[in-house]
């Protein structure tokens, strides 16, 4: 069983409601960080890089100068923009920032000038955390273009380490691109967090209509209520509108961002202000186990049939 | 500033939430004073520039962005299956002269349609998002918005920044999305000058030397806004010395500011905060110097 954070906007809570929700769960469960341009789950759960293996994204392309016999075809094939004439020498070069690695330009070249090339592109990590729980995180090197790739690589690890019966807990990355896309395959719950605020609840819209059109399905957080009244019930009457249940609120608190510093999670807060993750958090539980029931009947009928 | 042309301001962070589209939208705001000022939404997967701007009028019809994508002409294919092969995507079945196109994941880059030796392939435009210029009294918006469920947004990016520079404007200030990956670094590259925005927290620390070496990297010049200055207890201001990277802004954290940008308010009656977004505006644009750009 899977559960993943997503929350279209950046910083609206996802690392650190997965953080608590591992916490909740104990020693048995498997985290992974998807969100391998921005990896905080390291720091989120205190860990120790047990396995480190370098990520290959594959080949990239450069131009040789000495053999450029500067035709301007690259350029012409170049639908990205990324071949550029450098003005001193008249030669063309690829400007890696821009380059998709298509290949296109290899086959244009009239002159065998365009070259391959391997580079590390990351560094994936298998880690020990201060609960006892396996967290599976990557870092992309800046610039690089393959965040979905690496998110998969993730992913794959997370499976293969929790087996059947461990719960994975995925912490999604922002947007609603190719690597959210990627950390959300084969997950069976997503909790969307969806901040109190008007570009929080505009993110979330997009993020929500996203997880209908791949049918997946979801339960929502609300964060950081009670700074402003309208947006808490604009939240709200969102989630209503689409069907989305809440699992539960938790209200803007400085004293969240407290307890992180002394490196625990938002469950470990004494009083009220612990008690709404962790009661939110718990909710989330709950629908996991109908998910895990249904899914026991769903393959106990395929058997007897 | 040298000569007449554009200076262009990209505001990034790396971790999300740090507070990019306030402060891009503040720097435009005291830009439009006494420059012509285009504010260029580029977090195309989650624009929310337009949200604080409820007046704005769109200036122009909407452009569709379009990705031209291959199409199989039956009956010419000899099943050589040279565009599977070529194709870096993933994009194309190709089993004994059937070829399938998986048009979601197709980056449009033509290699395919090149190579064909039997041009067994031609080409149809696929719409992967939208660009849309808005006016919001003497200030221009562009806002660059993907499609949801596409997963092309390098495409929309590049295509408005396109758009942009087509607007006459001595300023363009860019709103970029967060991480360090193709769709930052799209939005960072032929920029200027990079404002970083970070907050006192180890997940913005952690986050923001990821893009201090992203911007290094491009060889560009940037500084360091700490905003919500209070809010946590880590040290921006150590991590930007030993990057040699100067802190051309503070933004204190409180309750009201907090509250005001939860309703997505502008908080232009907010003396102290505006007094710092014309210093960081002055730093940027001092620095700015579009003659020196390394791909003209």
């Amino acid at each position: 069983m899977t559960v993943a954070f997503a929350s279209g906007k950046g910083g609206a809570g996802k690392t650190s409601l997965s953080a608590a929700l591992a916490a909740l769960i104990g020693s048995t469960c498997v985290v992974a960080d998807c969100d391998v341009d921005a990896a905080n789950g390291a720091i989120a759960l205190g860990a120790i890089a047990c396995v480190i293996e370098p990520y290959s994204a594959g080949p990239g392309f450069r131009i040789d100068p000495g053999a450029c016999a500067v035709c301007g075809l690259c350029a012409q094939a170049c639908r990205f923009g990324a071949i550029k004439r450098i003005p001193d020498t008249g030669h063309y070069m690829i400007v890696p920032e821009l380059c998709e690695r298509c290949g296109a330009c290899l086959d244009a070249c009239s002159s065998n000038a365009v070259a391959t090339y391997e580079k590390e592109a990351g560094r994936l990590f298998v880690s020990n955390t201060r609960r006892g729980m396996t967290l599976v995180h990557a870092e992309l090197a800046p610039g690089e273009d393959t965040s979905g790739k690496l998110v998969r690589k993730v992913r794959e690890r997370a499976d293969v380490l929790a087996g059947e019966a461990a719960l994975i807990v995925v912490d999604a990355p922002p947007g609603i691109g190719c690597p959210l896309i990627a950390s959300l395959s084969g997950s069976d719950l997503v909790v969307i967090v969806m901040e109190a605020s008007a570009s929080g609840i505009r993110d979330a819209s997009r993020l929500i209509e996203l997880l209908t059109k791949m049918k997946r399905n979801s339960v929502a957080i609300i964060n950081k209520t009670g700074l402003d009244a309208d947006m808490d019930a604009r939240a709200r009457n969102t989630l209503i509108n689409v069907g989305i249940p809440v699992a539960g609120e938790v209200p803007f608190d400085p004293a969240l961002r407290s307890i992180e510093e002394s490196g625990r999670t938002w469950i470990d807060l004494e009083g009220n202000a612990g008690e709404k993750p962790r009661n939110a958090l718990r909710a989330v539980l709950g629908v996991v186990d109908g998910l895990t029931r249904k899914n026991q009947d769903t393959a106990g009928k395929k058997e007897r049939v | 500033m040298s000569g007449s042309q554009t200076a262009v301001i990209a505001v990034a962070s790396g971790k999300g939430g740090t507070g990019k589209t306030t402060i891009a939208a503040h720097l435009a705001l005291a830009s439009a004073i006494s420059h012509a000022t285009l504010l260029v939404d580029l977090d195309v997967e989650a624009p929310d520039v337009l949200g604080y701007f409820p007046f704005a009028k769109p200036a122009e019809d909407r452009g569709a962005v379009m990705v031209a994508i291959p199409r199989f002409v039956e009956g010419q294919c000899t099943g050589c299956g040279l565009c599977a092969k070529s194709c870096r995507f993933g994009a194309i079945l190709a089993i004994g002269g059937v070829v399938t196109i998986d048009e979601r994941i197709c980056k449009g880059c033509g290699r395919c349609v090149a190579l064909c030796p039997a041009k067994a392939f031609d080409e149809v435009g696929f719409e992967v998002g939208a660009t849309r210029l808005y006016r919001s009294s003497s200030l221009g918006i562009l806002e660059g918005r993907m499609a949801v469920g596409d997963i092309r947004s390098i495409s929309v990016i590049e295509a408005t920044k396109n758009k942009a520079k087509k607007e006459l404007a001595r300023v363009h200030i860019r709103d970029c999305p967060p991480g360090v990956s193709c769709p930052a670094t799209h939005a960072i590259e032929g920029a200027d000058y990079v404002v970083l925005v970070a907050e006192p927290t180890e997940f913005s620390l952690h986050d923001l030397s990821a893009t201090v070496e992203l911007v290094k990297g491009l060889g560009l010049p940037g500084g360091v806004v700490v905003n919500k200055d209070g809010f946590g207890k880590a040290d921006i201001d150590l991590l930007c010395e030993a990057w040699g990277l100067p802190v051309i802004g503070r933004v204190a954290f409180n309750q009201a500011r907090a509250a005001s940008g939860a309703a997505g308010r502008l908080w232009e009656d907010d003396r102290a905060f505006m007094k710092e977004i014309d210093r960081v505006l002055a730093i940027a644009l001092g620095v700015c110097d579009p003659a020196k750009r390394a791909y003209p």
